[in-house]
């Protein structure tokens, strides 16, 4: 139990250090002058309201107080552009990245467990000798190039999927449930995600393969194998069990990577999600916006990582139930 | 009447390790058998071939060794010469190993309990409840808490893990266990109250062992016979009592002085000096010329076994001289190097 | 007979140096142990060279706006003997701007890498040998840092400081050096036991010759293991950041090659010669830092053996 409340606690803490960080670098950096917190069109007697409100006439320490409470209540402000609540934008193109990255991921794993425990039984064949070239090559692409050559295959030339968007421009949806579990969504979903894949497999791949190799290695295997129990058995409840403790860890920790890293698949596709909305929001010097987008990137990330910290002591027995005599 | 057949028969054993550096023989041409209903003890330094020889009777060898020669005849078949295939049936139904640290042999990611009752459901064909009562007796056996099957090796102490291991050798009443070093992870105490409790099951039970170890006290208090290795060959071979109250060879009456006694204390260590020869291009001479105080020029020739005694047997041109030899083996002198 | 005995002069040679001499050795006797190992390092000085030689392999100068004889723009050319790889839709060569892109990356490259270890690894020395409240803070910082995604922070970064391939190195070295300093500090953590260092206590030596005398170079390897998957990083970060338009506009890189084509419909159009070759010099680049950090760490920590 207090594994857990010490990982929460160091949550809680990353979590604050890095919106104190925003709050800095936000405010103090060039380029962000103070005033730019204040949409100029707006009249005189909102921007006065605005100010009150983020303390922009008071010392330094006031405003990082009144920066943080408002963040704990989930205000993050107004958006210059689209003149709504931050926290309101933000939200409304979170499930777009999270089904983009949760998706891929999945994807990614799912090939990448299975091929890597795969290239570990054919050590030493020729079948290993060229698959960890192609793999190492899928992790040195940049996934935005991968995404333009495999948009400019299949979408511009072979016409199989859409170009871009996350649904059809100008089609109609009863609701957001809807219009998310459609066919067309998933049509315009498929060619971002597969990119992404195709670059995240490598990990959980070259992961799964080298705790294979090493697991097999263990003496608990040749145990089992004097124990004259079936190869099958060998790897399947004992091997890849073992091997696969930190590829689940990774798996956690990938989705806190992927939300931020998206940000140029994000692009490439003119996939409506959270990376794009930062990018915009920074280009158009929306600071309010694209301070919430880089905060709930951030919560993403850091919960992830606590998420796997916790999976890991879960499926860990060394770890969930210590030793006692 | 004649004595019972041995229950194993080890004839010429050689085994070969494939390395960068060459290829090395670490078991060269080794025979002895294994009496039914007897402890062996296999003694040695380490990389002198006891804990190969003892594997390959598994089966289970390291990918790049191979047995080159010999046979190991277990119940009138060469074990040696079978596939992997057609030695599964024997393998722990017959066979069974206990490992040096049960830590590292046990799944961690598995309940013990669990484990256990694999071995009983897939390999001894028990139904689930006939395998709960048996790991629960089988746990009883060797004095663990039954409740502690619930247990994961890691919540397990260094005692009770070799406790485990050994109720795990015994799940499916083999007739043969090899165990490798099963006490020499243990602090002293422990390894008296493992031994104690081997020893009785061993008794009950009739089993045949084959006892790895390269500690020779632990050979006193266990084995009934033993075999002594020496870099790759066998040296000296016996009863326990004629083989350490008169050895024959040079490397026992060593081994002998280097280790304390679990039964009497006292007495000087004396460490051989010197370390075992190379083996992948190992001295046409006996092999223990270089360390031997005793050496002659005609130990420029490999002696063979030959009987010093009943049922005893020593591989040394002076084994005539044993007496002589024991009792300047004796004294510490005997063993400092002189100087180059 | 008089017996005059020579004064024996004991030579030795400094600890650290033939410390230092031998792992000199080892790393270049890698590429003969590891084909693959050697494949990277030719591929890097392929590269090096290159970028060394931009202006004497490029045919034109990249950015310059290039006309037909018959006065008309020197539009999306296909490749050609005059344009190896054709022109972009502003009638710039394609070829020449993707020779000079190498320098850009292997600076950029470089530089990140010299930053993330040179941090990493004080921080790991310092972390490691002093422990205790230093080692607290250090570790703290290094999870914020880990808390920070990346690629939104360089982002934000190159936004607001002046648009140069620096924010992109300055990103790295804020935010991926706890890798590197947690390992660094483990490796120190369990130096700081053996007997060298308890030799060198003894003698006097200061903590802080101590830790760049004596555990410095035995940790210099792992230093090195990961500055090289630093720079494959540094790459794809700046190609990333000069595809979304924030790098700087007026040097040629490969990330803006690609944001150029995109931005200018290279993919509708088909314009494979323009968009792929950029790719692919990011991915034989990369890719050799994989196989040369591979070959290394085969070198230094062999794991798995036959």
């Amino acid at each position: 139990m207090s594994y857990f409340a010490n990982r929460f606690l160091h949550m809680l803490f990353v979590l604050w250090a890095v919106a104190t960080i925003l709050f800095f670098m936000f405010r103090l950096m060039p380029g962000t002058p103070l005033a730019a917190f204040i949409d100029s069109t707006l009249t005189e007697d909102q921007q006065l309201a605005l100010i009150v409100q983020f303390g922009l006439d008071r010392p330094l320490y006031e405003q990082y107080w009144k920066f943080l409470v408002n963040l704990v209540q989930g205000d993050l402000g107004r958006s210059f552009f689209f003149k709504k609540p931050v926290t309101e934008v933000v939200l409304s193109v979170f499930p777009n990245t999270i089904l983009l990255t949760v998706t891929s991921l999945v994807i990614a794993y799912v090939f990448g467990i299975v091929v890597g425990a795969f290239l570990a039984w054919k050590r030493g064949t020729w079948i290993e000798g060229v698959g960890i070239p192609i793999v190492l090559t899928t992790r040195a692409a940049p996934e935005f190039w991968l995404g333009m050559v495999l948009l400019a295959i299949f979408s511009f030339n072979l016409h199989w999927f859409p170009s871009g968007g996350a649904n059809a421009t100008g089609s109609y949806w009863d609701s957001d449930w809807q219009r998310i579990f459609s066919a067309d969504y998933a049509h315009h979903l498929a060619l971002p995600a597969l990119t992404l894949a195709v670059y995240l497999q490598g990990l959980p791949l070259l992961l799964m393969r080298s705790n294979m190799l090493e697991v097999m290695q263990e003496e608990f295997v040749t145990m089992a194998r004097m124990k004259g129990l079936s190869e099958w058995t060998i790897v399947m409840r004992h091997a890849a069990r073992n091997a696969m403790l930190p590829v689940v860890t990774a798996f956690a920790l990938g989705i806190g990577f992927s939300v931020g890293g998206n940000v140029v698949v994000e692009t490439v596709f003119s996939w409506p999600g959270l990376g794009r909305l930062l990018v915009n929001a920074v280009a158009s010097s929306d600071y309010p916006l694209a301070q919430g987008a880089f905060l709930l990137i951030t919560v993403v990330l850091v919960t992830m990582n606590f998420i796997a910290d916790m999976l890991y002591a879960v499926l860990d027995p060394r770890v969930s139930h210590g030793s006692h005599e | 009447m004649p004595p019972p057949p041995p229950i194993l028969s080890i004839r010429g054993l050689q085994i070969h390790y494939r390395t960068d550096r060459g290829v090395i023989r670490a078991v060269d041409g080794a025979s002895f058998d294994v009496p039914a209903g007897a402890v062996v003890g296999l003694v040695g330094e380490s990389g002198c071939g006891k804990t190969t020889a003892a594997r390959a009777i598994t089966g289970v060898i390291p990918a790049n060794a191979s047995v080159v020669g010999g046979e190991v005849v277990y119940d009138g078949r060469d074990l040696a010469g079978l596939s992997h295939r057609k030695m599964a049936p024997l393998r722990w139904r017959e066979i069974a190993f206990i490992p040096q640290s049960a830590m590292n042999s046990l799944d961690p990611v598995y309940r013990v309990g669990a484990q256990v009752l694999e071995v009983l459901v897939d390999r001894g064909g028990y139904d689930r409840k006939r395998a709960d009562a048996r790991a629960a007796e089988l746990f009883q056996m060797v004095g663990l808490d039954v409740k502690r099957l619930r247990d994961y090796p890691h919540q397990f102490s260094g005692g009770m893990r070799q406790r485990a291991a050994i109720a795990l050798a015994l799940a499916l009443e083999p007739r043969l266990i090899i165990a490798d070093e099963p006490v020499t992870a243990l602090d002293v105490v422990v390894q008296r109250q493992v031994l104690d409790l081997f020893k009785a099951l061993q008794r009950r039970l009739g089993l045949s062992v084959i006892l790895v170890t390269h500690d020779i006290s632990v050979v006193a208090y266990v084995c009934d016979q033993v075999v002594v290795m020496y870099a790759g060959k066998i040296v000296e071979s016996g009863p326990v009592e004629a083989v350490l109250t008169r050895p024959s060879h040079p490397y026992t009456m060593g081994l002998y002085n280097a280790f304390p006694d679990l039964q009497r204390s006292g007495g000087t260590l004396v460490p051989i000096d010197g370390s075992p020869p190379d083996l992948i291009d190992p001295p046409k001479s006996c092999r223990f010329q270089a360390r031997c105080p005793f050496q002659q020029p005609r130990c420029d020739a490999p002696p063979d076994l030959e009987p010093v005694g009943d049922d005893h047997y020593a591989a040394c041109w002076r084994a005539d001289d044993a007496a002589e030899l024991r009792r300047l083996a004796e004294s510490p002198a005997t063993w400092e190097r002189s100087p180059a | 007979m008089a017996v005059t005995s020579e004064p024996r002069i004991a030579v030795r040679r400094p600890p650290r140096l033939r410390r230092m001499l031998d792992g000199l050795r080892r790393l270049i006797a890698l590429p003969a142990h590891d084909p693959f190992a050697l494949a990277g390092l030719v591929i890097y000085t392929v590269f090096v060279l290159v970028a060394i030689l931009a202006d004497v392999l490029a045919t034109h100068d990249p950015l310059e706006i290039l006309f037909l004889e018959s006065g008309r723009l020197a539009r999306s050319l296909p490749a050609g003997a005059d344009h190896f790889l054709g022109t972009t839709n502003l009638g710039r060569d394609i070829y020449s701007q993707l020779v000079h892109g190498t320098r850009g990356a292997l600076i950029v490259g470089l530089a990140a890498a010299i930053a993330v270890v040179t941090v990493g690894t004080v921080v790991g020395l310092v972390s490691g040998y002093l422990g205790g409240m230093v080692d607290t803070v250090l570790m703290r910082l290094a999870d914020i840092a880990l808390g920070i995604p990346f690629l939104p922070f360089v982002i934000v970064l190159a936004a607001f400081l002046e648009p140069s391939m620096w924010n992109v190195v300055l990103g790295i070295a804020l935010l991926l050096w706890p890798n590197t300093g947690r390992v660094i500090r483990s490796q120190v953590l369990s130096l700081r036991e053996r007997s060298f260092v308890e030799a060198a206590k003894v003698t006097g030596s200061g903590t802080l010759r101590i830790l760049f005398v004596h555990i410095a170079p035995n940790i210099l390897p792992l230093s090195l293991l990961y500055g090289s998957i630093a720079v494959g990083w540094a790459i794809l970060t700046e190609a990333a950041i000069n595809f979304l338009g924030f790098g700087a506009s007026d040097a040629v890189s490969w990330g803006y090659m690609l944001q150029d084509a995109y931005a200018s419909q290279a993919l509708s159009r088909g314009h494979y010669f323009w968009f792929v070759p950029p790719g692919l010099c990011i991915v034989v680049v990369v890719v050799a830092g994989f196989l040369i950090s591979r070959g290394y760490e085969e070198v230094f920590f062999p794991k798995l053996r036959e």
